[in-house]
């Protein structure tokens, strides 16, 4: 098939027959993803997400707890707080993590996504973006500049779109 | 990543499939106007959604798309005699209309009217453009022809081709819709090719290798754009408009002609690539005309009186790895159209998307997947008209601009990213 036919390769390679030839083997994980609600309206999407199976994926709203200042302001100290209830300080969730992916459907965790962004480009994360509304301008703005990919006037089903399609 | 069956689902476009049903809602490509290039001229062959057509044209300028196989035994009508306002077989002379209505069936008696309940299978089939377009949906539901912006500029200001691709139409769509590949693929492209070179985007696209990505719907599919860094504190953006199902829109460069493709199931297992090149506001220049005639820009060299490429899988595209080494090209393969097709057709016929291993940024890739589904899932369980039929749908243009920091795309560019006639595209 090769040497002295190099002029039909692709021709044989390529047709469907060949195709089961393919090795098959399990593919490697996404190694992780983590998956932060930046509001209320997101805590929603994300928890639907978070009920279905994934490989590596965590989910987590912000922890707005009193001891919480309010997000507003360039930057803020974020702690996040997992579905079930326990609150985690951000920069210890990052470890080892390939891709952060924030879900906004309003301003309010502008600053928030702020400062997650600016850690997750520090740490050389992958960071993405899903507005699922039309009033998140702020948070647009504020992803934008560390946001790899931002889903704008997202569907509520985009999360999980995402995330099996990366396989997370 | 998908799932087996969503991996079929999406690539399946036969007569009653569910994506087959999703395309048979739009007006689609099914050949350039110049292969019916006169009344009574030979009739062609033509492949659509997994069906055998004929196409014709008869002593009235009639446009006919009908079943290939004659009613009597099947035999092709490809051999047929068109002359005298119809198609007549070859083998026992039955003769059809263009709209496939037997016309004629010599062994009967003269005032028979046998012929009367004989009827073929067809589609019709209108000029628009440089393209014979077709329906082949249910007739009470045709909906009106599509508005985009190349159909309607003068004809010197356009030159459509095509050229056929030995793969399914998603994994060539989703070429299209793809961005990100420009800067490595298509690198050289960029230096050399005479539809290509010299805007100043180009720099952009060259000097920064890892564009950020940013989706927004559009009413008929999604503007897929992608950023760059410009000068300090600018962006450099690049929006491709992808219209359902398989319509999309390369961003310009310059003042060249834009460009950009209409991806066209034949069968599972090949696609038409119609390739079209427009001037919003001008005419195209003769050297233009040329470099497309001649494959450069996105249109391909084809072998002459074919819409096969030259450069194809039987000769491994004429791989040249020494203009590789030479940096002339990036993967050996000379010409954008057959860098896309070489790679897209090495993924074998169905690629096996349970395989792949996506990142973040094939996020354009991801949604327009998610869109056909659902489309396809809404027609099939409430008959929803899906995105894209409206012709409205239609009045996109692509844009390549340089924005300060802070501005949203989308809302910079709502103007730009929509027809305006008489004015230029958005381009640098
Ligand atoms: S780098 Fe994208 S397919 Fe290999
Ligand atoms: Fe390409």
């Amino acid at each position: 098939m090769y040497g002295q036919s190099l002029l039909s390769n692709s021709q044989r390679a390529t047709a469907r027959s060949e195709s089961r030839y393919r090795i098959d083997y399990p593919l490697v994980p996404t190694r992780g993803a983590r998956v932060i609600a930046l509001d209320k309206g997101a805590e929603e999407i994300v928890r639907k997400a978070a009920s279905q199976q994934w490989q590596s994926a965590h989910f987590f709203a912000l922890d707005t707890s009193p001891s919480c200042d309010s997000y507003i302001g360039s930057s803020v100290e974020v702690t996040l707080r997992s579905f079930d209830g326990e609150t985690i300080p951000l920069n210890q969730e990052l470890d080892s993590v390939d891709v952060v992916v924030m879900v906004a459907t309003q301003d309010t965790g502008a600053a928030a996504a702020n400062t997650i962004a600016a850690a997750c480009t520090v740490r050389g994360i992958m960071t993405a973006g899903i507005i699922a509304s039309t009033n998140a301008d702020s948070t647009v703005a504020a992803l934008r500049p560390h946001a790899r990919i931002l889903i704008i006037s997202a569907d509520k089903n985009d999360l999980e779109y995402l995330l099996t399609a990366i396989r997370a | 990543m998908l799932r087996a069956e969503v991996n079929e689902f999406l690539t399946q476009t036969g007569p009653d499939t569910k994506m087959g049903n999703l395309f048979r809602q739009y007006w689609i490509p099914a050949l350039l106007a110049e292969e019916l290039p006169e009344k009574d001229c030979p009739p062609v062959r033509v492949k659509l959604l997994s069906e055998r057509l004929i196409a014709f044209r008869d002593s009235e300028d009639r446009l006919g798309l009908i079943d290939e196989f004659c009613a009597h035994r099947g035999v092709s009508l490809w051999f047929g005699r068109n002359e005298e306002s119809g198609l007549r077989c070859a083998y026992h002379g039955w003769k059809y209309d263009v709209t496939g209505q037997c016309v004629e069936v010599p062994s009967e008696p003269s005032n028979s009217t046998f012929c009367q309940n004989v009827k073929l299978r067809s589609y019709p089939l209108v000029q628009l453009g440089d393209v014979l377009w077709t329906y082949m949906g249910d007739p009470e539901k045709t909906p009106p022809l599509p508005d985009f912006e190349w159909l309607h500029v003068p004809a010197n200001q356009t030159f459509t081709s095509k050229r056929f691709q030995e793969s399914n139409w998603l994994q060539a769509l989703e070429g299209g819709i793809d961005s990100s590949h420009v800067s490595f693929l298509h690198s050289s492209g960029l230096h050399n090719d005479p539809l290509f070179k010299g805007a100043k985007g180009n720099e952009y696209n060259l000097k920064d290798l890892k564009p950020f990505f940013e989706v927004a719907d559009a009413d008929g599919g999604l503007f897929i754009a992608a950023r760059r860094n410009a000068e300090e504190g600018h962006y450099y953006w690049r929006v491709t408009p992808w219209i359902m199902p398989s319509f999309t829109m390369v961003p310009p460069r310059g003042d060249h002609p834009v460009h950009g493709h209409f991806w066209v199931p034949v069968d599972d297992e090949n696609c038409w690539v119609f390739t079209y090149d427009y001037h919003p506001v001008r005419p195209l220049t003769e050297t233009e005309l040329q470099a497309m005639k001649d494959g450069h820009g996105v249109h391909s060299e084809n072998i002459p009186g074919t819409y096969i490429p030259v450069r194809n899988k039987s000769n491994d595209y004429l791989m040249d790895r020494e203009a590789q080494k030479r940096h002339e090209t990036f993967s050996g393969v000379a010409g954008i159209a057959l860098q896309d097709a070489s790679l897209q057709e090495s993924m074998g016929p169905i690629v096996d998307r349970t395989k792949e291993r996506l990142t973040t940024t094939d996020i354009g890739i991801v949604k327009a997947r998610a869109k056909l589904r659902q489309a396809a899932l809404d027609l099939a369980e409430n008959g929803t008209i899906p995105p894209g039929v409206n012709p409205a749908h239609h009045r996109v243009r692509s844009a390549s601009v340089v924005l300060p920091k802070d501005q949203a795309f989308n809302e910079a560019l709502k103007v730009e990213l929509s027809v305006q006639p008489g004015v230029r595209q958005a381009s640098v």
